[in-house]
């Protein structure tokens, strides 16, 4: 029998449905509409089993869009419960990942309306959609395809969230017009690289339009074609026209584009420099340009004049009104979409600026008042979160002072000057906003006010002798960064920790055994998935449950790999994927799903004026949850990793 | 009795070519329909709907046919089924206004004839399945005799009366409260949501559902073979 044309009222029923759930919500419609014909709609009795733990996958993942579906492990002839899907969750996509076999088992908890979805139909939709693609990215697609994390995808995945959400008071910043640059230098095509780059120098800009004699614009040069393209050419390139090393053609828009506009551009085409011409048409006179650092730099939105505020701030009162400026910006950061490295980069430079221009204040203040300074260099340190570059929000101070050991007849008078230096500035942090650390891990502290030989006497004491609870205690000191000062010597003292690591491994199995204090998260939000109808949410800490286990993972990681440099979690992650090949899938999802929590948490921070640390489950969105979940599971993997690596079965107490 | 010299009768005359392939694909194929001991778990179900210009069964047409398939017990949407009757001269009735179909659709839609065909083929040998289903079985009844003199030979499943069956009792005979057992009402009993009521295709898929769950509560009475649920 033919199969006839599936009836479109019916097959439209479907869509809408589907289109109520992500990653289906931002489906086009013929892609939308071919899903939803190719559904199959099953309805479950209470208690029925929809597939078993070793059962062969069946050729379709579910979707619930009634009831509520449990899935659990069998450890033991004990039942453990590992997700409750209710409507809209999705389940049963192990075959997503090549897997032959169920881990779980799907029984029905509540009568159930199930769309089953063929797994190839998901197939060919993650291939031809970011939104899905983006979805199932997390965990379970990793085999699937290597996923590209780049700004398009992290830009659609967060369209996606804030169209849920109402963000009123960022969002009238996206229709900010971004103001052109409207003196643009210009070329002629035929002048030497030599000259153009020149221009470049001479004028301080980073590009160069290259215009036809009717100022139409031909093409431009910016710093990386000179860097790149000069270097790769071979014999004397700098007597050869600039057109050979132009970019060309120059993307050109018309004049009048909003900030989101512009964002948009950016994240869609990957480019930096926009041209503006009067007809928007390559082949009209110039009339403009926009860079990627007007676009973030646009009014109203402009760290680059915070930061010269705060550089000739005279008192703390400056200070904190532009870290409050800076907070506002965060916000309409994260309203517009801007990736999360970018935002925290931002954010770091600008509380580092707030540090160092205390850092100066005081030094001036001091010597004003006839305080001689030490003969030593000294180095101001960043500790935990700001040390990893990762503070978005105003959390507290966690700082330290390090300086070069004096001769002996300075050795007090250097300690007292620079402890001086660190309660002045400490306390300048404070009227900026910063919270004092609760802990005293402080410069203004006399224990973490110290000369080289001394803080290379701690690291050695946490080393060799490790006990868990000084271990635990002293990680936000392995998390330094020079901020202020000498960099060298923080530099230096990485070298002694290093060598200092080569003497045993058992230091970094305490390291690695300390990672996993923190238990893992997924009991925790499945209580909550299962407390949720009985009216019992309690508030989640982000920070303790999810962010720090993977920063810990990071940070041992890091150590083990004697990673030199001072690098956020992220950026850790990331090189160590480089680093150790094994590990390259794992931290690469480590690295996003940090990168996810911290946008989570500075939202949330942002929406309840708090440090962001405790969110409320159930004000999730899906999205969000799913996420979460996906978070989750990648957490249980790196400790389970940890676990193998540094065989912290053995030593467990 | 009849349903059987019927069959004859017309096997008869596709024998000598007097009617269309289609219809004699569906009598033909109605040879080999499930058999009584069959499980419900391995049958075909068609769910249908008709709307009609009205509910006078010798003057009122169909204008629209709906359905979607069952399987076991899943609804497959791929296998589902719309089809628009162009009836000259429809529109200024009432009930065209009341099934959301505008004059110019149905003036869009294929000949009686066309869309009969085409249902027949899509449904060959299922177990027929509507809301109150008498009343669309002999609307589609009459426009088969008038065009081929045959009629539908399929098993059929009335939900109405199968919801009473299961909630009541079989020998249940007592008048109910009116509209108990309209869809809305079932469906509202029976926690479907619903959505765009008035096109058939819409009713029918909301029946699926209905029949999803009164299956399901079947199962648990005993019934789980073709004959049980047609009280053969």
């Amino acid at each position: 029998m033919e199969m006839p044309m599936p009836s479109n009222t019916i097959v439209e029923r479907v869509a809408a449905d589907l289109r109520k759930y992500p990653p289906f919500d931002t489906l086009g419609a013929d892609l939308l509409e071919d899903l939803a014909s190719s559904i199959t709609v099953s309805y479950h009795d209470d208690g029925e089993i929809i597939f078993s733990k070793g059962d062969a996958l069946k050729a379709s993942a579910f979707m619930v869009m009634k009831g509520a579906v449990r899935l659990f492990d069998t450890i033991d002839g004990e039942e453990v419960l590992v997700d409750m899907c209710d409507e809209g969750d999705i389940f049963g996509v192990r075959a997503l990942v090549g897997g032959t076999n169920y881990l779980l088992c799907a029984q029905v908890a509540e009568e159930s309306l199930v769309y089953d979805i063929p797994v190839e139909k998901i197939k060919r939709l993650i291939a031809a959609d970011n939104g899905v693609s983006n979805f199932f990215a997390g965990e379970f697609a990793k085999s699937l395809q290597e996923m590209e994390r780049t700004l398009t995808s992290a830009f659609s995945q967060r369209h996606q969230r804030f169209s849920q959400q109402s963000y009123s008071s960022f969002l009238e910043h996206e229709t900010l017009e971004v103001q052109p640059v409207t003196s643009v230098m210009t070329c002629p095509p035929d002048i030497t690289i030599r000259e153009a780059a020149k221009i470049m120098a001479d004028c301080n800009i980073g590009s160069i339009l290259v215009a036809s004699p009717a100022n139409h614009p031909l093409g431009i040069i910016t710093d990386t074609d000179l860097r790149k393209k000069v270097v790769a050419m071979a014999g004397a390139v700098n007597e050869r026209p600039v057109n050979e090393i132009m970019s060309s053609p120059v993307y050109t828009i018309t004049g009048g584009k909003t900030v989101a506009d512009m964002v948009m551009l950016m994240v869609k085409t990957k480019l930096r420099h926009f041209c503006i011409t009067e007809d928007g048409t390559p082949g009209s006179p110039i009339a403009g340009m926009i860079s990627e650092h007007d676009i973030i730099t646009s009014e109203g939105n402009n760290p680059a004049v915070i930061m010269k505020e705060i550089m000739s701030a005279e008192g703390m009162e400056q200070l904190k009104i532009e870290r409050d400026k800076a907070e506002t910006l965060l916000g309409v950061y994260l309203g517009q979409n801007v990736a999360v490295h970018f935002i925290t980069s931002i954010m770091t430079e600008i509380n580092d600026a707030i540090i160092v221009r205390s850092i100066r204040m005081a030094l001036d203040a001091m010597e004003a008042e006839g305080m001689k300074r030490p003969s030593v260099p000294f180095c101001w340190l960043s500790l935990g979160s700001e040390g990893r570059r990762e503070q978005l929000l105003r959390t507290d101070q966690d700082n330290a002072i390090i300086y070069r050991d004096a001769p002996p007849e300075e050795s007090e008078s250097c300690h007292q000057f620079y402890l001086e230096l660190g309660r002045r500035v400490t306390g300048m942090l404070e009227g900026a906003g910063f919270v004092r650390c609760p802990a005293e891990v402080m410069a203004s502290n006399p224990q973490w006010c110290q000369p080289l030989s001394e803080w290379k006497r701690y690291f050695h004491q946490w080393i060799a002798t490790p006990e868990p609870k000084a271990v635990m205690h002293s990680t936000i000191f392995f998390d330094f960064r020079p901020v202020d000062g000498d960099a060298s010597l923080a530099g230096e003292l990485k070298k002694g920790i290093f060598a200092e690591m080569e003497k045993g491994r058992g230091f970094l199995e305490f390291f690695a055994k300390n990672a996993l204090q923190n238990p893992p998260p997924l009991g925790f939000f499945r209580n909550f998935l299962v407390e949720k109808s009985r009216d019992h949410a309690n508030e989640f800490d982000i920070k303790s449950r999810a962010m720090m286990p993977l920063a810990d993972a990071a940070r041992v990681l890091a150590y083990e790999l004697r990673i030199p440099d001072f690098l956020s979690t992220v950026e850790r992650f990331q090189k160590i994927a480089v680093l150790d090949p094994p590990l390259k899938d794992l931290a690469l999802e480590a690295a996003s799903a940090y990168d996810f929590l911290i946008r989570l948490r500075a939202e949330n921070g942002l929406e309840q004026v708090s440090s962001g640390r405790y969110i409320k489950p159930e004000s999730l969105n899906k999205l969000d949850r799913q996420m979460l979940r996906n978070v989750f599971s990648t957490i249980g993997h790196i400790q389970q990793t940890l676990n193998m690596r540094f065989q912290l079965d053995y030593i467990r107490d | 009795m009849t349903d059987i010299l019927l069959r004859q009768y017309a096997r008869m005359r596709c024998h000598r070519g007097g009617l269309p392939d289609t219809v004699c694909r569906y009598v033909k194929g109605m040879g080999t329909g499930p058999a009584s001991r069959a499980s419900l778990q391995t049958a075909r179900f068609v769910v249908f709907d008709t709307e009609t210009t009205g509910f006078d069964l010798q003057n009122d047409r169909v204008i629209s046919i709906g359905a979607v398939a069952l399987e076991g017990s899943a609804i497959t949407i791929a296998d589902s089924f719309e089809v628009l009757v162009r009836q000259p001269g429809v529109g200024q009735k009432e009930s065209v206004s009341v099934h959301g179909l505008l004059k110019k659709d149905i003036a869009s839609g294929v000949s009686e004839r066309d869309g009969v065909t085409s249902f027949l083929d899509y449904i060959g040998n299922s177990i027929l399945v509507a809301q109150h289903a008498s009343f669309d079985v002999a609307m589609l009844n009459r426009l088969l005799w008038e065009l081929f003199r045959i009629r539908l030979f399929n098993g059929v499943v009335d939900t109405a009366s199968l919801a009473k069956r299961l909630e009541k009792g079989p020998y249940h005979n007592l008048a109910h409260k009116a509209g108990e057992y309209r869809l809305d009402h079932l469906c509202q009993r029976y926690g479907i949501r619903l959505h765009d009521r008035h096109t058939s295709a819409g009713d029918a898929y909301l029946t699926a559902q209905l029949l999803q769950r009164l299956l399901a509560k079947g199962r648990t009475a005993g019934i789980t073979t073709v004959g049980s649920l047609l009280m053969q």
